[in-house]
C-alpha cells in the first residue's frame, strides 16, 4: 500500500518539479514569469504522441528528438515575447506569454482536436513484483528519468561555464554585461532549457493523464504554488515545492482508504475539495509568510 | 489635438455600434452588447490595474460573482435586473473586501497568484454547491433585462442600455480619477516609497481602487446574465479573466478610451476572423502578440503619442499669497536600527531647534539616510523616541508622519516623469484640486522652475531637484529632510539651491541637510552633526566639526585604514 503510493508521490511530483524547474529559471534570467510554461508541457504531451505516430517506439527513445525540438520552440518564444519587451516592466512579458498561451491552446484544437491524447509509456507497460507489491513499470521510468533530467541540470549549472555564465545573469543582467557574458545568448538559452523541461515533463505526464489543449492552465498553477512554497526564485525550493503539492494531491484524496476512521464523508475527499484545500492552505502560507516557506531568493526589484 | 484623440476613436465607436444597428442581424448586436459589458468590466479593471499598478488577476472572478447573484435572485426569488442589481454590485465588492485584507499588501507576482487562486476557489464551489449554482450544468431560463418592470427588448434596446451603462461607468472613472486622485495613483505607480513620503495613504489607495474594480465587475456581470440569459461556472474561467486583462492592455491601461476602444477590438476580432474557420482563434492569439509586443503602451495611448507634439496647456494662476513655514522641533533619543547582522543606527540622538538647519555629514554607510528613514518612518526606529513638535511620532506609519509636518527628498530623485512638474507638486498639496495646484505654482516659481506644464522626464537635472524640494514643501511642512540636494549640481546651481534655501531657513522651516559636499553645507548649517558607524562622533559648529580630529579619521579612514 505505503510503496505504490511513495512512488506515485514521487513520479507526480518529480513531474511537477521539472515544470517548477523551467518556470524558476526563465523567472531568475529575466525577472518575468513565463506564463506559457503550463501549455508548454501540453505541446510536450502533443509532440510526443505526434512523433510516436511516426515511430513506433517507447517514449524514452522521443526524448532527446522532444527536448531539441522544444529547446528550439523555447528560442523563438524568447524572440516573439520576450527580447522585444525586455525593457518594458515585468507585468509586460506576463501579458505577452499569456498570448503565446493561447496561440499554443488554439493551434493545439486546431491541430489535434479537442479529445485527449495519450502518448506511449516510457519503456513498456507491466508492473514490478516487490515481495507482493506491485509497482508500475511507468512510475518508477518517470522517476529515473526525472531525477536523470533533474541531476544533469544541476550538472550544467554547477560544473559548466554555461551554468555560471547562466547564473551570473541570473545574480544582476548589467554586471553580467559588463564583464563580457552574451546576455541576449544566455537568456535564448535559458528559455530552451527552461521549455525543454515543460516539454520532457509532457512526456512523462501524457502517458498516465493522457493530455488535452485546455490542460495548460492546471500546470501553470501547480508551478507557480511550487515556485511560491519554495521560496520565489530558488531552485532547490522548485523542487521541495513540487514534490509538496505532488504529496498533497495523491494523499488527500486517499485518506479515506489510509485512515478509514475519517470516514468518506460527503465529497470531503473529491478532487475538487483536494484543489480547495490546497488552495486555502496557499493562501494562509502567502499571508503568514510572504517570502515563501523557504524564504525568497531573489529580491524582486521595485 | 492630442486631446481629441480619445474622442476621434469613441466616435469611431459609436459609428460602429450605429453601423450594426442599422445593418446588422440580432446576433451581431448581441455580440456588441456583449462588448459594451466587457467594457464596463475592463473600465473598473483600470482603477486596480492601471491606476493602481497591482497585477490582480480577478476581475473575471468579480464579474462570474455578480453574474450569479443576479441569476440566483432572478430564478429563485423573482426579482428583475434592476432590483438585483444592488446585491449583484455589492457582493464582490464584499468579496474584495475580504480577501484585500490579508492579499492586497503582497508584491506583484505574488498578488496575481493569490488572486488567481481565489478564482479557483470560486469557481469550483460554483461547480460543487448544486443546490445553490446548479452545479456545472448552471442556471437556465433567466429573464432578459428589464428595468422599473418594462421589459428591455433583444436588438437595439439592450444595446443601447448596455452602452448607457457603459457610458455612465466611463463617466464615473473620468470624476473619480482625473485631478488629485490621478496624481497620487501615478506617484505611487511610479515610486510607493515617495508616495508615503508626501503624505498619500497608499494602502487606503489601493483599496478604494480594488473595490471599485469589483463594483464595475459586478454590475457587468449583471448585465450579462440578463443578456446571454443562461449561466455556468465558465463564466469564473480564466478564459473570462484573460480576456479583460487583454482588453485593458490592448486598449491603454490608464485610459478612459483605452477601455472602450479594446473592449470593441477584442469582443469583435473574432467575428472579423470568422471567414478564417477553425482558425479564427489561433489569428486572435496571433495578432494579440503582435499587439502587445509592438504597442505595449495600448492602441489609444499609441494614438495620442503621434499627436504628443503641440502647445503644453497654459498653467493655472499662482495663488495670491506667499507661504511661510513656521519651523518645529525635532528630539531624537536612542534610535536604533538593525537589518539582519548590521547595526545601521547604533543609539544615535540628536535635536533641532525651529528653524534650524541641522547639517549631517559623515562616511558612506554611516547611517545618515537610515536616519532620514527612521525619522520619517519607512524604516521604522526598533527602539528609541522621535519626538516632533511634542509628539512622539516613531510608531506612525510614513504618510501620518509626512501629514505631521515632515517632508523629505530622496537620493536619487523620485518624481512622476510622465506627469508636468506642476503636477508632481500639487499631489502633495492639501486643499482642493485648483487650490493645490495654485498653491503649486507659487512654490515652483520659488525655487525657479520656470517651465511649470513641461513633462518632469524632459526637464534637465537640475531642474528635477528643485521640483522635488517644491513638493516636499507643497505639504506645508514644518521640518525638511533634504538627502544630498547638492549631489550632481553645478557650482552656479549649487550657489542658487544655498540662497533659497536660506531664504526658506529665515521663514521659520527646520531643515536636515545631508551632503558630502562640505563646501556646499558649510555656510548653510548653523550646526553640523558628524555620523560614523550608526553613532554621532561630533557635533557642533561647522568650523569645529570640519576641525575635529574624529571627524578627519572617519573621513580619512575611509580613504587610507590606519596603519596598526
Amino acid at each position: 500500500m505505503l510503496l505504490p503510493l511513495a512512488l506515485n508521490v514521487l513520479a507526480l511530483g518529480a513531474s511537477y518539479a521539472l515544470v517548477a524547474l523551467g518556470f524558476v529559471l526563465i523567472l531568475n534570467a529575466t525577472g518575468a514569469v513565463n506564463f506559457a510554461q503550463g501549455d508548454l508541457v501540453m505541446i510536450g504531451g502533443f509532440v510526443t504522441v505526434v512523433l510516436a505516430s511516426y515511430l513506433p517506439v517507447p517514449a524514452i527513445v522521443l526524448l532527446p528528438i522532444l527536448l531539441a525540438a522544444m529547446a528550439a520552440l523555447g528560442v523563438l518564444i524568447a524572440l516573439a515575447a520576450y527580447f522585444p519587451l525586455r525593457n518594458r516592466p515585468p507585468e509586460a512579458v506576463f501579458i505577452s506569454t499569456i498570448a503565446v498561451g493561447i496561440i499554443l491552446q488554439n493551434a493545439a484544437t486546431v491541430l489535434f482536436g479537442p479529445e485527449p491524447k495519450a502518448a506511449p509509456p516510457l519503456l513498456g507497460v507491466g508492473e514490478f513484483d516487490f515481495g507482493g507489491m506491485f509497482v508500475s513499470r511507468q512510475s518508477l521510468a518517470v522517476i529515473a528519468v526525472a531525477t536523470l533530467l533533474i541531476g544533469s541540470l544541476y550538472t550544467l549549472f554547477a560544473h559548466t561555464q554555461f551554468g555560471r555564465r547562466l547564473r551570473a545573469v541570473a545574480q544582476d543582467r548589467e554586471v553580467a554585461a559588463a564583464i563580457g557574458i552574451p546576455v541576449d545568448a544566455m537568456i535564448a538559452g535559458t528559455f530552451a532549457v527552461g521549455t525543454a523541461l515543460a516539454g520532457a515533463a509532457g512526456l512523462l505526464l501524457a502517458n498516465t493523464f493522457f493530455v488535452t489543449p485546455t490542460e495548460g492552465a492546471n500546470y501553470i498553477l501547480k508551478a507557480y504554488i511550487a515556485i511560491v512554497i519554495g521560496g520565489w526564485g530558488s531552485i532547490p525550493g522548485a523542487v521541495a515545492g513540487a514534490l509538496l503539492i505532488a504529496l498533497f494531491e495523491v494523499l488527500y484524496p486517499s485518506m479515506p482508504v489510509l485512515l478509514p476512521a475519517v470516514g468518506t464523508g460527503s465529497g470531503l475527499f473529491s478532487q475538487n475539495t483536494s484543489t480547495i484545500v490546497l488552495d486555502v492552505v496557499i493562501l494562509l502560507t502567502l499571508v503568514v509568510r510572504p517570502q515563501g516557506l523557504f524564504g525568497e531568493a531573489i529580491r524582486q526589484r521595485p | 489635438m492630442r486631446q481629441a484623440v480619445p474622442w476621434v476613436l469613441l466616435a469611431c465607436v459609436l459609428a460602429y455600434d450605429g453601423y450594426a444597428v442599422a445593418t446588422g442581424s440580432n446576433y451581431t448586436l448581441r455580440v456588441l452588447s456583449v462588448a459594451g459589458i466587457y467594457a464596463i468590466a475592463a473600465l473598473g479593471y483600470q482603477f486596480i490595474f492601471g491606476h493602481a499598478g497591482a497585477l490582480a488577476l480577478s476581475q473575471g472572478t468579480f464579474v462570474g460573482v455578480g453574474a450569479y447573484a443576479s441569476a440566483i435572485a432572478a430564478v429563485r426569488w423573482g426579482l428583475p435586473f434592476d432590483a438585483a442589481l444592488p446585491l449583484s454590485i455589492g457582493l464582490p465588492v464584499l468579496l474584495a473586501a475580504l480577501i484585500a485584507i490579508p492579499v492586497l499588501r503582497l508584491q506583484t507576482h505574488y498578488f496575481a497568484l493569490a488572486t488567481l487562486i481565489i478564482g479557483q476557489i470560486v469557481q469550483l464551489a460554483a461547480t460543487d454547491w448544486i443546490g445553490l449554482t446548479g452545479g456545472a450544468n448552471g442556471i437556465g431560463g433567466i429573464p432578459g433585462l428589464s428595468l422599473l418592470g418594462a421589459p428591455i427588448r433583444n436588438g437595439w434596446p439592450t444595446l443601447a442600455l448596455v452602452w448607457s451603462t457603459a457610458a455612465l461607468g466611463a463617466l464615473i472613472v473620468w470624476a473619480v480619477m482625473r485631478g488629485r486622485r490621478g496624481a497620487a495613483s501615478a506617484i505611487m505607480r511610479a515610486n510607493p516609497v515617495a508616495a508615503r513620503a508626501v503624505g498619500i495613504d497608499t494602502a487606503r489607495l489601493r483599496f478604494v481602487a480594488f473595490l471599485l474594480s469589483a463594483a464595475f465587475a459586478g454590475a457587468a456581470g449583471s448585465l450579462y446574465v440578463h443578456v446571454i440569459r443562461v449561466i455556468s461556472p465558465e463564466v469564473l474561467s480564466f478564459p473570462v479573466m484573460v480576456t479583460i486583462l487583454t482588453i485593458a492592455v490592448i486598449g491603454s491601461r490608464l485610459r478612459i478610451a483605452g477601455a472602450i476602444v479594446g473592449a470593441v477590438l477584442v469582443i469583435e476580432m473574432p467575428e472579423w476572423f470568422r471567414f478564417m474557420r477553425d482558425d479564427y482563434l489561433l489569428a486572435y492569439g496571433v495578432i494579440l502578440l503582435l499587439v502587445v509586443v509592438t504597442i505595449p503602451e495600448g492602441v489609444v495611448a499609441a494614438a495620442e503619442r503621434l499627436f504628443r507634439a503641440g502647445t503644453a496647456p497654459a498653467p493655472p494662476r499662482a495663488a495670491d499669497r506667499t507661504f511661510v513655514f513656521p519651523g518645529a522641533a525635532l528630539e531624537i533619543h536612542d534610535v536604533r536600527r538593525r537589518f539582519g547582522g548590521v547595526t545601521a543606527l547604533d543609539g544615535v540622538s540628536l535635536s533641532v531647534r525651529p528653524g534650524e538647519v541641522l547639517g549631517l555629514i559623515g562616511p558612506n554607510g554611516s547611517g545618515k539616510t537610515t536616519l532620514v528613514n527612521a525619522i520619517t518612518g519607512i524604516f521604522p526606529a526598533q527602539s528609541g523616541t522621535i519626538r516632533f513638535a511634542g509628539t512622539d511620532v516613531s510608531r506612525l506609519l510614513p504618510h501620518r508622519i509626512a501629514r505631521h509636518g515632515i517632508a523629505r527628498t530622496f537620493q536619487t530623485v523620485a518624481l512622476v516623469d510622465d506627469m508636468t512638474a506642476l503636477d508632481n507638486v500639487a499631489l502633495a498639496a492639501p486643499g482642493t484640486w485648483r487650490t493645490a495646484r495654485g498653491g503649486a505654482m507659487v512654490l515652483l516659481e520659488r525655487m525657479g522652475v520656470d517651465e511649470p506644464m513641461r513633462r518632469c522626464g524632459e526637464l534637465p537635472y537640475g531642474m528635477r531637484r528643485r521640483v522635488e524640494i517644491a513638493r516636499a514643501l507643497a505639504s506645508r511642512p514644518r521640518l525638511l529632510l533634504l538627502d544630498e540636494p547638492a549631489a550632481g549640481l553645478n557650482e552656479t546651481e549649487q550657489a542658487d539651491l544655498t540662497r533659497r534655501l536660506r531664504e526658506l531657513a529665515r521663514s521659520g522651516l527646520s531643515m536636515i541637510v545631508i551632503e558630502h559636499n562640505i563646501p556646499f553645507l558649510a555656510p548653510l548649517a548653523d550646526r553640523m552633526i558628524c555620523l560614523d558607524d550608526g553613532r554621532t562622533i561630533a557635533q557642533g559648529r561647522p568650523a569645529e566639526v570640519q576641525a575635529d580630529p574624529r571627524v578627519i579619521e572617519a573621513y580619512l579612514g575611509q580613504l587610507a585604514p590606519a596603519a596598526p
